[in-house]
């Protein structure tokens, strides 16, 4: 074995970032923290908008500050960083093959690790626009790379399908750099992004947003020359007759985040289609013992926050691991969606902690609601459910002692 | 007497309330939809002077990236936030620069500093050197 490590944590967006500092706080002795790109930070160096670490900070930091605040950290602490490091392999008794332009081709053999990979955005592709295929269609993400790290404006008229945060970030940022932004189209009859984002990124400039929308052609030979859009049924249908063109040389699409678990799957981590993510317990070990997962790899957060929660608890679960304080303990429960629920993370539970439950509702309630956890009887109150706002709630280990069969948890109207 | 309505959605709490007010010659005589005193005073801060935070970038030179973050340390005018950003576009740094040097004492008139988001250290060989070249080409 070239390395040795207590804790691996791979990636350092904000959930690889605070998992390692974390894992070095819990007494973990040698952490070692791989990042395939040349610098820490993941995706927050290209976030540049406000409204980082709200929860966990009670400040509004940018991502680039809220990664500089961990990456000052983490330089206090004998953490060992390797950048340009990809990971190629990651076997179920956690060996890690790597590569990196310094080491070439390299194994380390860890105690425990962390999965903190993060998510990829959804290409055209995976939505199946019809069309020629000209430049000028990219990933929100990647255009704001461009605009923001690069210095390149993807267009000038711009048209954006998906009302998902970044959509809506980026319809802000093209505006104030210049571009016209046409309108932003979502097929869904509610909104994806939060709600402070459609007011300060939408409202504010005065950008459209089209519900019940989609785009249904792409023109253009070499560039895109417009975009037909349509009005879509309530089984997501395109209606004939609403189709309406509209010039444009740039189509962003806001179109939904998955998981990257290309790693996780090679090492024998069991995914669940309601995550996309690992199957992981309140402690965010996943099925192979070991191997611990953390933020957007794990599901698909709204708040970096939340983020960064999951990354500290799986960094203490891990260093605790590593150590050998590990009990098996009792058998976990699972944790099942009920009415109304369309994700829930994590989806067991084992008894070793306090339960930090993270639900996002199938359907938007604008009335008081009650989150239930059967058998148990416990109801928690809500103003309201919303697709686009993950609601998170914590339950005590006391309360859950008594357990015995599956957790399903429900959102009814009060 | 000029009545006129208004809607505004309440960015204060993820709640979001959706608040219509109207107004006789620019003063509120009722508000509806705040389910609390946080939404009045949101309205009547956005009736008076609407307020935001401008994050974006600079052109830096002999550092790694094009683009240095940037952002206002408190919130400025909605209304300068254009010319504020055509402000900034005149501008060009040199690396290094510190997270939280300001660039811009007092931007457009207001009490705000843009100050950097991030730190970015001197390269010697800048790898995003687009500007070099679309000047080379022109000389």
């Amino acid at each position: 074995m070239d390395v040795e490590a207590d804790v691996i944590v791979i990636g350092s967006g904000p959930a690889g970032l605070t998992a390692a500092l974390h894992a070095h706080e819990s007494g973990a002795r040698n952490v070692l923290l791989l990042e395939r790109e040349e610098e820490l930070g993941g995706i927050l160096k290209q976030c540049i908008h406000n409204g980082f670490g709200l929860e966990q900070f009670k400040k509004d930091y940018t991502g680039p500050e809220y990664a500089e605040r961990l990456i000052e950290e983490l330089e206090k602490t004998n953490v060992q960083c390797f950048l340009n490091t990809m990971v190629v392999s990651l076997s179920p008794d956690r060996t890690i093959t790597a590569v990196s332009p310094e080491k070439g081709v390299f194994h380390i053999k860890s105690r425990s690790v962390v999965l903190a990979m993060g998510c990829r955005e959804r290409p055209r592709s995976s939505i199946n626009i019809p069309g020629t295929r000209p430049a000028g269609v990219y990933t929100a993400g990647v255009a704001q790379r461009f605009v923001n790290i690069d210095g390149y404006l993807p267009g000038k008229e711009v048209v954006i399908l998906g009302s998902g945060d970044i959509g809506l970030i980026m319809a802000r940022r093209l505006t104030l750099e210049g571009a016209r932004v046409k309108g932003v189209y979502e097929i869904m009859d509610y909104p994806g992004g939060l709600k402070r984002n459609i007011v300060q990124c939408l409202n504010d400039f005065d950008i459209p947003l089209y519900l019940s929308h989609t785009v249904t052609e792409i023109q253009g030979k070499e560039r895109v020359e417009g975009v037909v859009v349509s009005k879509v049924d309530q089984k997501m249908n395109s209606i004939s007759g609403s189709e309406q063109s509209i010039p444009c040389d740039t189509l962003l699409l806001s179109v939904g985040l998955i998981p990257e678990n290309e790693l996780s799957k090679e090492a024998g981590v069991e995914l669940t289609p309601i995550t996309k993510g690992p199957v992981t317990t309140e402690t965010m070990e996943t099925r192979v013992p070991g191997i611990f997962s953390c933020g957007n790899v794990s599901t698909v957060f709204d708040l970096v926050d939340y983020v960064a929660e999951t990354g500290m608890i799986a960094a203490g679960n891990a260093a605790r691991f590593a150590a050998g304080d590990w009990k098996k303990g009792r058998n976990p429960v699972e944790i099942i969606p009920g009415e109304n629920v369309r994700m829930l993370f994590p989806q067991r539970y084992s008894f070793k902690d306090d339960l930090i439950l993270f639900v996002r509702s199938a359907k938007p309630i604008e009335k008081p609601v009650n989150i239930e956890l059967s058998p148990l009887g416990m109801r928690l109150k809500r103003l309201y459910a919303r697709p686009n706002e993950m609601i998170r709630f914590k339950v005590s280990r006391d309360k859950l002692k008594a357990v015995t069969g599956p957790i399903e948890v429900s959102i009814t109207e009060r | 007497m000029n009545v006129e309505k208004k809607h505004f959605t309440c960015v204060i709490c993820p709640l979001g309330c959706e608040i219509d007010v109207e107004l006789q010659n620019g003063k509120v005589v009722s508000m509806e939809g705040n389910k609390c005193q946080k939404g009045e005073e949101f309205v009547s801060q956005e009736l008076e002077e609407a307020m935001r935070i401008l994050t974006t970038t600079v052109s830096i030179k002999g550092a790694k990236w094009a683009m240095l973050p940037v952002r206002t340390d408190k919130p400025i005018p909605k209304r300068l936030l254009s010319k504020v950003i055509e402000q900034l576009a005149t501008i060009e740094l040199h690396a290094p620069v510190r997270m939280y040097h300001v660039i811009v004492k007092g931007i457009a008139g207001t009490d705000a500093n843009v100050v950097a988001t991030r730190n970015m250290k001197k390269v010697n060989h800048p790898k995003n050197a687009k500007k070099d070249l679309i000047s080379r080409k022109e000389g």
